[in-house]
């Protein structure tokens, strides 16, 4: 009977063990460590068909977020805008350039501009514009300093975590209504008092209107 | 790690020595070298301990970093683009939806919609709230319209015999024909029309018959409701339309007459009738229904008293009824006993009630049982009053006058404008054989491939309502507009482009011809007008007038006269709930819809009771075929509780022949026995048993409630008596113990809501009121379009796997005599398949009640999910998280309301027939790329493994609560206005039977209707607190009736098991009085 199985079958169980573990261990160990967006999408650069500087247009020429991105105020998407709102200004403006000759092809024969998606929440994530910008949750707080971008980046992760820090206190981070896309805007340049005044303040702001620390599921998943 | 330097070979001291090489015997230098590095030039650089660690760290790294490198790119989100446009449009943003006013084009009238539109694509249909005769509901066809519009079967190419052609070539061809016939004044042309009341159609079709005197204009359609209209023409001696105005009515009376099922204007029907049940406190007025009809229907299950008799005898009812109100025809001998009194009773009261009371009589009844109802509302009195009259108009030719100019080879070119003849026609006229005699057949049609279209010679895709310019009165007359909301998918056509192309006009543009229409509407500024028109949806005051008519008596004894006598089985053929007369057969939506009274999905069945069953020998699920005048057909018997003796019921529109991937196969065409002599009632029928059976999907398969007070009822005096009767059905809570602190009783489930509720704006909650809901099902369907819940098809819901998350439950109740509750301590309710042969299904009354999930405040499905994955919100919600669900379905397990559904398959992404290839199912790419159109992109597509329920459309009041916040800008929030939104299921209900909103707003529609005495839970001995709660159905029995019952049979049920709950000490609140725990409440009949 011994012959039926040869003796190293003994071990079988403690390699399969062992085998277990490295496998989850490298399982456990990879999600961890890749599929964590931090790792995937914090610092995320890609190079877009045209190389629009937000720092040009914001910084230098001190054009409004929303004069682009109209529909940030009404839908749940910040639309990226027509190549035909380029040309607002652009056929006046450096209206020969060769850097720009893709827009002016794409306003003249309406054909789209494959921009590529930087900043994207998972599908089950019904994140909306509208309701952050209008009440006071600068575009900063997720995007960054965009305004100062050449090329733009992903700057925040966008974890559950990241979203519940600030809806469990939306008092650290809520601003004036009226300076939500003034992305330098501080309560005050000495970081202590800024912090300070950041607490009370924004204090005195969610109770004015009324904004709810929402966790609840349905918030965002529907 | 040290250097590893293979020992020398030790030199034997004596004995012979061996020699590899001259350089060994020589023992040079050089040999020694060559002998210790042991590998050429350089390999042994890398047993140096440093150079190897050095190139394994270095080469570790670069692998690491490639996989880095790679894992970056393999975990990264595909990246994806963003395509705007490159000239913006005015007034789109992106991700907003926009609403367009139009209207769904019906049999003889229209429903006025509102269509929501999401990125360019129609997504959803609601009622249009300000049409004068509307209240924002629709009826279920409505809302499964938009399903149709993604057809992946629609026909999608122009065709002229079997090959592709182009559009231009087809309206060339229509040019040709115009050409032809205006020369010979359409002579031999004959158009197949579908009724319609467009008045763009009605002017086309006067043009054509302008240019073309002799051309031939036939209607057909199956189900053809313009009886009501040609039996009032008949009887009153001018073309007229009966308005049958049931919310002024205070007692109605229907002869065989389905208003609230299978007929026309269903939604209206409905509306009116609910508002007669609608009431608020005892000293209410109800209205009263008698019904009298051979099957069970949704109208019988809303009466208050209803006789079932075969449909062929309910004229002899009617005959008593004429005789007693003195209608001057019929006689009182026609029935005689039991019978007879109950139509002298039915009778009295009505007389008691004239000129608020109506008599209706049914599509399907012949043409003497119309007399009659119109001569006794005219001896009531109710002409004008309950019935309201308007211009009718003329319909044309009929299909069989049509079959016979095609026989005689009369017709060279036919036209046919929609429907299908080819399935619907009637048997005897041959259709297929007889339409091939037309030289020329051109035909509009929706579906690529049908019964019909074998025999064209021209097939011309047709436009869907929501892709399509037209016009169109509803039944009162009021004109709207039918306004795309898309470009043709397909490309197709509209009935009104291809007249205007034949009639040679000059304005073939349907936008361009309904405007020109309409311009003949208005005066002054007809652009302004224009305008007002397409966003209203309606042209205000523009109903038709109502004109006075009297009753022509000789007509009325004619009609009479002609009455024939019947003997043996007959066949009752109607419409069915589901597919209508089979133009929604490849509807998903509507083939898995529950049938509200048989709960079949996927078939139709041969519906009998349980005494003809009995007579024929046969059960449930056998095949048997049933011939009638020489034409026979096979189906599935099913034993139809309450149904009349001697009555085998079937329904329209299953088997066809050729149909899409969803109806074929599905249920046995009940057209191949239906011949124009016997439309509706055929008599005379044979059934032979074949021994085959066949399994039929039912998605409830128990028919009583065995007593358990799950939907509450009481007749109107018991209302009266007892304000609160519903909660006396409460169970009673256990007797507090001694040590028992804090709240009693104490919920089985934590209640995680308590300690929220003061900080948050809202708290939503839904009143179900069960004396406005007739179980019409519009819910269901507009649950279903509103939330993306897939289907899953006939096998998959015979394993009960249905996925909607709204249900209509249907119980059958019987009297106290015939229900026996347990005699001892052990109670076995009857198996579902022994149910058949028990006797108290004979005499049934019915009770339907929606349910869906009832967001209990300690909610029993949360105790138990093991990764929190569904959880109360702050607003009283009981919430899913989808990506947090593992499928265990222990939630599922856990509700005592059962209305979790379950993914079991990707049925979303398989097509339904190839759900067990697993990974190797896949869908049709262009399927997919159509059905995907009609997904609503503010609700998650749910994918195998995952429970889904009822949200109370959170998507809804997620979005009602971010436009108010948006609105409230730098301001303060405090809530949603009241009553501003509501969910699918409330705002489709023709009846406004569900009403949702802000209980904790004491002004909000439901918190009024919550704080009404009729208010209950059910199960609410569990204290698992649901948010919905339902208001208690009352009953207006009439005392001098033969069928009188003291109290509804539901409650006697009850009253039989529990006691009578009156007696006892009346609500659960005063508790510990009694001894039984609340589990074992159903001992409290002993009190």
């Amino acid at each position: 009977m011994s012959a039926i199985f040869p003796k190293w079958t003994n071990q079988l169980p403690l390699m399969a063990i062992g085998g277990a573990i490295l496998v989850g261990t490298a399982v456990i160990g990879g999600t961890w460590y890749y599929a964590t967006p931090k790792y995937t999408r914090v610092g995320y650069t890609p190079i877009q068909p045209v190389g629009f500087s937000h720092n040009i247009h914001v910084s230098q020429l001190g054009l409004d977020c929303r004069y682009c991105h109209n529909a940030v105020e009404k839908s749940w998407f910040s639309n990226v805008p027509a190549s035909s709102t380029c040309m607002n200004c652009h056929n006046q403006v450096l209206k020969d350039d060769p850097k720009l000759s893709l827009v002016r092809e794409s306003a003249a024969a309406n054909k789209s501009i494959p921009w590529v998606q930087i900043h994207k929440t998972p599908d089950y994530v019904y994140f909306n514009h509208s309701v952050h910008v209008t009440r006071g949750i600068s575009c900063v707080e997720c995007h960054g300093q965009i305004n100062k971008m050449d090329e733009v980046g992903h700057a925040q992760s966008f974890s559950m975590t990241f979203c519940l820090d600030c809806h469990r206190n939306p008092a650290a981070k809520i601003r004036p209504v009226d300076k939500v896309t003034d992305l330098n805007w501080k309560w005050s340049d000495d970081p202590i008092v800024n912090s300070q005044k950041q607490a009370d303040e924004g204090k005195k702001l969610v109770e004015h209107l009324k904004v709810e620390s929402l966790q609840n599921c349905s918030t965002c998943h529907r | 790690m040290s250097k590893t330097i293979p020992p020398t070979c030790p030199e034997p001291a004596t004995g012979r020595t061996y020699w590899r090489s001259l350089d060994q015997v020589s023992d040079t230098p050089e040999f020694r070298e060559w002998l210790h590095r042991e590998f050429p030039a350089g390999a042994s650089e890398l047993t140096d301990p440093v150079t190897r660690r050095h190139f394994v760290k270095i080469m570790s790294a670069s692998f690491a970093l490639a996989g880095v490198g790679l894992g970056l790119t393999g975990c990264r989100k595909p990246e994806e683009k963003v395509e705007p446009f490159g000239k913006q449009p005015e007034g789109y943003v992106h991700g907003v939806a926009s609403y367009y006013a139009t209207a769904m084009p019906t049999r003889r009238g229209a429903i006025p919609l509102v269509a929501k539109s999401h990125d360019g694509r129609p997504v959803k249909v609601e009622g249009n709230a300000l049409h004068p005769d509307s209240n924002g509901g629709t009826d279920r066809f409505a809302q499964a319209s938009l399903l149709n519009l993604y057809d992946p079967d629609r026909a999608t190419k122009f065709v002229k015999g079997s090959s592709v052609t182009t559009a231009q070539a087809a309206q060339d061809f229509l040019a040709e024909l115009s050409v032809k016939f205006t020369k010979n004044k359409g002579a031999s042309l004959a158009f197949l029309v579908e009724p319609s009341n467009s008045p763009s159609r009605d002017r086309l079709a006067a043009l054509v018959k302008g240019v073309m005197p002799s051309m031939g204009w036939f209607t057909h359609d199956p189900v053809d409701s313009g009886v009501h209209a040609a039996a009032a023409s008949e009887f009153f001696g001018q073309a007229v339309t009966p308005t049958f105005r049931f919310d002024k009515a205070d007692v109605i009376v229907s002869l065989d007459c389905d208003f609230l099922g299978s007929e026309e204007e269903v939604h209206n029907n409905i509306r009116r009738f609910s508002s007669g049940r609608r009431i608020e406190k005892p000293e209410d007025k109800l209205n009263r229904l008698y019904v009298a009809e051979g099957l069970m229907t949704l109208t019988g299950a809303n009466a208050d008293h209803r006789k079932r008799m075969p449909s062929s005898a309910v004229i002899k009812g009617a005959s008593v009824i004429a005789a007693t109100v003195g209608a001057g025809v019929g006689s009182a001998a026609d029935l005689s006993g039991e019978d007879a009194k109950w139509f002298v009773e039915c009778a009295k009261d009505l007389l008691a009630n004239k000129g608020a009371s109506l008599v209706v009589a049914g599509a399907g009844q012949p043409l003497a049982v119309h007399a009659l109802a119109y001569a006794i509302n005219a001896a009531l009195g109710n002409i004008g009053k309950t019935i309201e009259f308007s211009a009718g108009a003329s319909t044309g030719g009929t299909i069989q006058q049509l079959a016979k100019a095609l026989d005689a080879g009369a017709v060279d070119t036919l036209v046919i404008l929609g429907g299908n003849p080819g399935n619907t026609a009637p048997a005897e006229l041959n259709w297929a054989a007889a339409q091939r005699k037309a030289k020329t057949v051109v035909r509009l049609s929706y579906f690529e491939q049908d019964e019909t279209s074998a025999a064209c010679d021209w097939q011309i895709p047709a436009a869907h309502y929501l892709e399509s310019w037209g016009d169109a009165r509803t039944t009162d007359g009021t004109l709207v507009p039918i306004q795309p909301l898309i470009a043709p998918l397909f490309g197709g056509m509209t009935e009104i482009e291809i007249l205007a192309r034949i009639a040679g006009s000059s304005v073939v543009g349907a936008y361009e011809i309904v405007r020109e229409t309409f311009a003949g509407f208005v005066s002054g500024d007809v652009e302004g007008a224009w305008r007002k028109f397409l966003h209203d949806g309606f042209l205000a005051k523009s109903a038709a007038k109502t004109v006075s008519v009297s009753l022509k008596s000789s007509a009325v004894s004619a009609a009479l006269s002609s009455a024939k006598a019947t003997n043996g089985l007959e066949v009752v053929i109607r419409p069915d709930y589901s597919v209508d007369d089979g133009r929604f057969n490849n509807n998903g939506w509507m083939q898995e819809l529950p049938d509200p009274i048989t709960k079949f999905t996927w078939d139709n069945a041969v519906l009998v009771s349980r005494k003809t069953a009995t007579d024929l020998g046969v059960a449930n699920n056998d095949v048997v075929k049933i011939t009638v005048n020489g034409r026979s057909v096979e189906g599935p018997i099913w034993v139809q509780p309450g149904q009349a003796d001697g009555v085998l019921g079937v329904t329209l529109g299953y088997g066809r022949t050729k149909t899409g991937r969803v109806g074929t196969g599905t249920g046995f065409n009940a057209y191949t026995i239906r011949t124009s002599d016997s439309l509706h009632i055929a008599t005379g029928a044979k059934v032979e048993k074949t021994g085959k059976t066949y399994p039929l999907s039912c998605t409830q398969e128990h028919w009583s409630m065995e007593g358990r007070a799950i939907i509450r009822e009481a007749n109107l005096e018991q209302f009266k008596e007892h304000p609160d009767f519903a909660k006396s059905m409460n169970l009673h809570e256990p007797p507090k113990p001694a040590g028992e602190q804090g709240v009693w009783p104490k919920p089985l489930y934590p209640n995680p809501l308590d300690a929220v509720k003061p900080s948050a704006h809202h708290q939503w909650g839904m009143s179900v009121d069960l004396n406005a809901c007739v179980g019409c099902s519009a819910c269901v369907i507009a649950c279903q379009s509103e939330n993306n819940i897939p289907i899953v098809g006939k096998d998959q819901v015979r394993r009960g796997r249905e996925m909607q998350w709204l249900r209509l439950d249907r119980y059958y109740t019987t009297d106290k005599e015939r229900f026996k509750p347990r005699a001892g301590a052990w109670y076995m309710p009857p198996r579902d398949e022994e149910q058949q042969y028990q006797s108290w299904i004979d005499e049934v009354q019915v009770v339907t009640q929606p349910m869906m999930c009832q967001h209990c405040e300690s909610a029993p499905c949360e105790s138990v999910c093991p990764v929190n994955a569904t959880a109360h919100d702050n607003e009283g919600l009981n919430v899913m998280a989808y990506n947090r669900c593992v499928g265990t379905r222990y939630c599922s397990n856990n509700c005592p309301y059962k209305v979790r559904r379950f993914n079991f398959f990707d049925y979303n992404k398989r097509p339904i027939d190839q759900l067990y290839k697993g990974p190797f199912g896949k869908r049709k790419e262009d399927e997919w790329d159509l059905l995907k159109m009609a997904k609503n992109p503010e609700v998650t597509v749910r994918m195998r493994g995952v429970m889904e329920k009822c949200t109370f459309c959170l998507q809804r009041i997620e979005s009602a609560k971010i436009s108010a916040k948006v609105k409230a800008g730098a301001g303060t929030f405090d809530k949603i206005p009241t009553d501003s939104f509501t969910t699918a299921c409330a705002q489709a209900c023709p009846a406004g039977a569900i009403v949702f909103g802000n209980v904790a707003d004491p002004n909000s529609k439901v918190s009024k209707l919550k704080a009404q005495s009729r208010d209950y839970s059910v199960l609410e001995f569990l204290l698992t607190k649901p948010r919905l709660t339902y208001l208690a159905r009352v009953r207006n029995p009439n005392k001098a009736m033969p069928d009188y019952y003291e109290a509804p049979l539901s409650l006697q049920e009850y009253e039989s098991k529990m006691g009578n709950p009156f007696e006892s000490h009346g609500g659960g609140h005063e508790a510990g009085h009694e001894a039984a725990p609340a589990g074992h409440a159903a001992e409290k009949g002993a009190h």
